[in-house]
């Protein structure tokens, strides 16, 4: 790996801006909500200040809420891959690298996905806080950047100049043309020694660690899930929010003489999700599903395939579950049970 | 949708378009459409959170099957036409009537989903352009039996406190709704308190999510709302448990309501309503002990023939508790649609102007005559019930209705479709073709939320403002343009506005509650909350703390009454309406997500297991319902959610329309159709076939 030192991290993001579309989290105009949006001239510098964490992960760029996978015109089917112009995407934290990783496989045979998935490369950046209600330490996704999830990854060091590490050719290849120094072995000591000190300042998370066990060992009585399953109120919100969530659902639109088929992401969470056209629903209850979505996300059936669990613990669901069953709450009652 | 790539360029902060709570939305453009939807983790009332209705909103606005321009019927199919031509047709149809009939020959329902700024322009061209004051909005089927209780009572008829003040209670008492399901983050709110240690206390015929979470719940009989209440207060004031400093500063009339209620001892209101005695002493225990307690209803309260009379009942309650006036406290209505605060606000009903200032009083009449430079109507104008008997009696001849669709939900669709049948000119201003506008003569194309600017109020009085993210579709516009470019030709220019904050300027220098506001000082605020004005700069969260609108609180003794059809051998089940969490109104919006969709399966009755076992219903049987009125066939879900002797429907399903059932008997104060209590025949259709 090659590394080098950067003192103006705005002066590569201006850099790579030039060769490709860029996308980085920033306030939408008027607002303090960090959105992922295009990199304009009103874009503001790269900041590490909180909040850390854009609205949503950055799984939309390669999994969109909604595409039209073909079009029948009355007498011919059309395919419409994607076609993307390159991009990057600038600034993607830790965990949701993670996530992209994990989608990576889930999709491997995807062509839609694929498509616009090798349009892009990736810059990621170091978290040198905990940010709210977040705990990948303990579920292996971050602090810091994990070596190979990115093509660029940026670290900032104690005295605010970046460290620049580049995993990738293409990578390479951006950075050609600025002039950097290249870093020593001990910037990179440095770095590891500094994760250790970011991930020691993370709450406790314990009840994560408590509940994941619980998962495992089917320890969860399922009135417990019940319970929790009166609380779901359906709003498909952590499935949407959540890096690694990659279900969805197709169907077809009527167009001037034929249909395309569209498909949309889906939530385990809706009761038709698994309905069957008879009527019988494996999960029928709001508590069995609930239950099979943090299955899903700690089980270790699933640690075979994607080599980690499905959660990175980005804290999304927590913040956006309205029946207050986000992943925090669920792993409190859990581990508080027995 | 452009296929090649998916490039978010922006993303506009707004208002979700469904329901009264009034969520943070941010709608994210990509290719000049809107693909999904972004919750605003800083919004106050909504935190980063949104319900299943909220993050479906990029289907709703799909423009897939928008209508794009005017659209003419000839010979019974619709033909596009040009502006000018469907202007010309209207101009003269309304002008016809006026001269044969007069101005109040004409009807304008406003639409409840429309900005503020629409709605305030559609009682300006009623008024104004057109001289009547026909012009009502669809509170009429949710929420006028608050608004005409509650001023009775308080002098104001919206929510008291702010949604925040949920996690300020010690205590939440639920009336006749499930916020869960139709205002499911406002509901949410509610089980976080309920986990945090707050009591709740669930009133509903029905078993619904907050009633399994509730610490306590009186699952009465349908409509037995006031003996339930006055056997409440019998057992407050018989045990000295009311408010004694309170009452005597600040409210009235408590002798009459003690007369009153003394006549519902605690056994007779078991009996009427099915509620034992013990959980009846211990309810009014709960509600005078605490130390606030907040009152929240739903329209389990406002659907009945007694809806007013319901609305009353719950304030006395609060009153006599004294749980209002203070933080965490209060009476506060759940508003169905996203604006329906706003249209009342407006003054989109036949007795008020814009700020409940009334139509009655010369005064008013006098200031908004002077301002909008034209002689005004004198006399009370129709409700949209009002005007639809109007159209069948021959006294109402035109009628221009915004983005509503009484078709189906209206009570009593055959009377609403012959009504809209028998006018001369029926208009329709829509996004896309419902039952209604499919029987329009025009169809004017709108703009739909997401591409215009203006402003939403959330059933906790917050102004809220939102902003054009993509361009209307063809020809499509803002209903305050299309009906200020009617009003010209009809000859009256005092509706030439140049932009949708120019109309928010007039309307906060005509109504006091909105006086302090302008969109610089909302955009920078999340909004604010009603009256605000130069004695509360900032809005108001907590209304009536020093006093109530109206000086002092009035108590008003109110009697049960039966609903107004009560099963009988012939009908021997209640039937009631209620509003899936899925969906919303008639439909036209939610149904257009193939998730919603599929979600729940067209038009469905709602069963208890013992009556189904009676008629040997099984999951999904075919079934007739059948009603005095009319009859529906659909298919069953057995649930103990409905109590023994209940079933009930959804009203969204054009498929099965439950307002073929449903009794048109009115509240006589506000002729609020009952559509919560009537009698049926259910007959299972597949009976002796398996
Ligand atoms: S965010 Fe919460 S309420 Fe919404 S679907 Fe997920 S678990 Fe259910
Ligand atoms: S609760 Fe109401 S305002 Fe909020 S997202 Fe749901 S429908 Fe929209």
């Amino acid at each position: 790996m090659k590394a080098f030192l950067l003192d103006d991290i705005d002066q590569l993001r201006d850099h790579l801006a030039s060769q490709r579309s860029l996308f980085t989290p920033q306030y939408t105009e008027g607002s303090t909500e960090l959105n992922w949006l295009p990199l304009t001239s009103k874009t503001k510098s790269v900041t590490t200040e909180r909040p850390l964490l854009p609205t949503y992960p950055a799984k939309q760029f390669f999994f969109p809420d909604r595409e039209i996978l073909f079009q029948f015109d009355g007498s011919d089917f059309k395919e419409t891959l994607p076609e993307p112009e390159p991009q990057i995407l600038f600034g993607v934290r830790s965990c949701d690298l993670c996530a992209i990783a994990y989608q990576d496989r889930f999709f491997r045979q995807d062509p839609y996905y694929q498509a616009r998935r090798r349009a892009t490369l990736l810059v990621g950046i170091d978290c040198n806080m905990p940010c709210e209600g977040g705990f990948c330490p303990t579920v292996d996704a971050g602090p810091f950047v994990r070596d190979g999830l990115a093509d660029l990854v940026c670290h900032q060091q104690q005295d605010a100049s970046w460290l620049l590490m580049v995993h990738t050719p293409a990578g390479e290849a951006l950075i050609q043309g600025l002039e950097l120094k290249a870093a020593e072995s001990h910037h990179i000591t440095r770095r590891n020694k500094q994760e250790q000190q970011v991930a020691a300042r993370f709450p406790s998370a314990t009840h994560i660690e408590t509940g994941i066990q619980r998962i495992n060992q089917a320890q969860v009585p399922a009135e417990t899930w019940q319970a929790m399953g009166l609380q779901c109120l359906t709003c498909s919100g952590c499935t949407n929010l959540c890096p690694t969530c990659s279900c969805f659902t197709s169907y077809d639109r009527p167009v001037a003489d034929g249909f395309e088929r569209e498909r949309c992401w889906d939530s385990c969470l809706y009761d038709a999700f698994q309905r069957e056209a008879s009527g019988h629903n494996p999960s029928a209850t709001a508590g069995q599903r609930v239950e099979r979505f943090w299955f899903h996300k700690f089980s270790n059936e699933y640690t075979k395939t994607f080599d980690r669990y499905g959660c990175t613990g980005c804290g999304r669901c927590e913040k956006t579950c309205p029946g207050v069953i986000g992943v925090h709450s669920v792993m409190k009652r859990i581990s508080a049970t027995l | 949708m452009d296929t090649a790539s998916h490039n978010i360029s922006k993303i506009t902060s707004s208002i979700c378009p469904y329901c009264g709570v009034g969520c943070g939305i941010g709608l994210r453009v990509e290719q000049g459409r809107i693909t999904g939807v972004e919750p605003l983790a800083n919004h106050p009332v909504s935190q980063g959170k949104l319900c299943t209705k909220g993050w479906s909103t990029a289907f709703a606005v799909d423009p897939i099957d928008r209508i794009t321009t005017p659209l003419i019927k000839e010979n019974d199919t619709f033909r596009p036409a040009s502006w000018d031509e469907a202007y010309q047709v209207i101009t003269e149809a309304f002008s016809t009537a006026i001269a044969e009939k007069g101005a109040d020959a004409l009807g304008i329902i406003a639409c409840a989903r429309a900005t503020n700024e629409d709605c305030y322009a559609a009682q300006k061209f009623a008024r104004a352009a057109l001289g009547t004051n026909n012009v009502d909005h669809c509170a009429r089927i949710c929420h006028s039996p608050s608004v005409a209780g509650l001023r009775q009572t308080l002098g104001s008829g919206a929510m008291t406190n702010s949604i925040d003040d949920i996690e300020k209670a010690d205590l939440i008492v639920i009336f006749g709704c499930d916020p869960t399901e139709n205002h499911s983050i406002l509901g949410g709110r509610i089980i976080r308190a309920k986990l945090a240690g707050t009591k709740l206390l669930v009133v509903d015929p029905r078993l619904t999510r907050l009633a399994r979470m509730a610490d306590l719940h009186l699952q009465l009989q349908l409509g037995t709302n006031i003996a339930l209440i006055n056997g409440l207060l019998q057992i407050i004031f018989a045990n000295g448990w009311e408010a004694t400093e309170f009452l005597s500063n600040r409210c009235e009339n408590e002798e009459a309501l003690r007369a009153k209620v003394a006549k519902y001892p605690p056994e007779r209101v078991a009996a009427i309503t099915g509620v034992p005695e013990e959980k009846l002493i211990a309810a009014a225990r709960m509600y005078t002990e605490a130390e606030c307690a907040l009152l929240t209803y739903g329209m389990g309260i406002t659907q009945y023939t007694t809806g007013t009379n319901n609305v009353i009942s719950i304030s006395n309650l609060a009153l006599v508790a004294g749980q209002i006036g203070r933080e965490g406290t209060g009476i506060n209505p759940l508003r169905g649609q996203n604006n329906v605060q706003g249209a009342c606000d407006m003054g989109a009903l036949p007795n008020v102007f814009p700020g409940y200032q009334e139509v009655a009083a010369p005064a008013s009449r006098e200031k908004f005559a002077a301002s909008w430079q034209q002689k005004l109507p004198e006399c009370k104008g129709l409700t949209s019930l009002g005007m639809t008997k109007g159209a069948l009696s021959g006294d109402v001849r035109c009628m221009l209705i915004m983005g509503e669709d009484p078709v189906v939900t209206d009570p009593d669709q055959h009377h609403v479709q012959q009504a809209l049948a028998a006018l001369d000119l029926l208009v329709v201003v829509e996004l896309v073709m419902t039952e209604t506008a499919a029987m329009a003569d025009v169809i004017l194309p709108a703009a739909a939320f997401s591409e215009k600017a203006g402003t939403f109020t959330n059933c906790e009085r917050r102004v809220q403002l939102i902003q054009p993210a993509i361009p209307a579709p063809g020809e499509a516009k803002p209903d305050w343009q299309i009906l200020g470019g009617l009003a010209s030709r009809l000859g009256y220019n005092g509706m030439n506005w140049e932009s949708a904050e120019a109309i928010f300027n007039e309307i906060a220098a005509l109504s006091p509650l909105y006086q302090g506001m302008s969109y610089p000082k909302l955009a920078a605020n999340y909004g604010l909350q009603w009256p605000c004005n130069e004695a509360a700069p900032n809005g108001t969260p907590l209304l009536h703390s020093k006093q109530f609108s109206r000086g002092k609180g009035r108590l008003i003794p109110v009697s049960h009454a039966d609903p107004a059809e009560m099963p009988d051998e012939e009908y021997p089940l209640f039937f009631t309406t209620t509003r899936l969490h899925f969906h919303y109104g008639c439909g036209s919006m939610t149904r257009k997500s193939p998730l919603l969709e599929r979600e729940t399966p067209s038009g469905v009755l709602f069963i208890n297991p013992a009556d189904a076992q009676a008629l040997a219903i099984r999951p999904q049987t075919r079934v007739r319902i059948s009603s005095r009125r009319g009859e529906v066939e659909t298919r069953t879900v057995i649930t103990d959610e409905v109590p023994p002797g209940t079933v009930a429907m959804p009203y969204h399903f054009k498929e099965a329309p439950s307002n073929r059932l449903t009794n048109n008997a009115q509240d006589p104060v506000t002729k609020m159709p009952e559509l919560k209590a009537c009698a049926v025949r259910v007959t299972n259709l597949e009976d002796g076939t398996k």
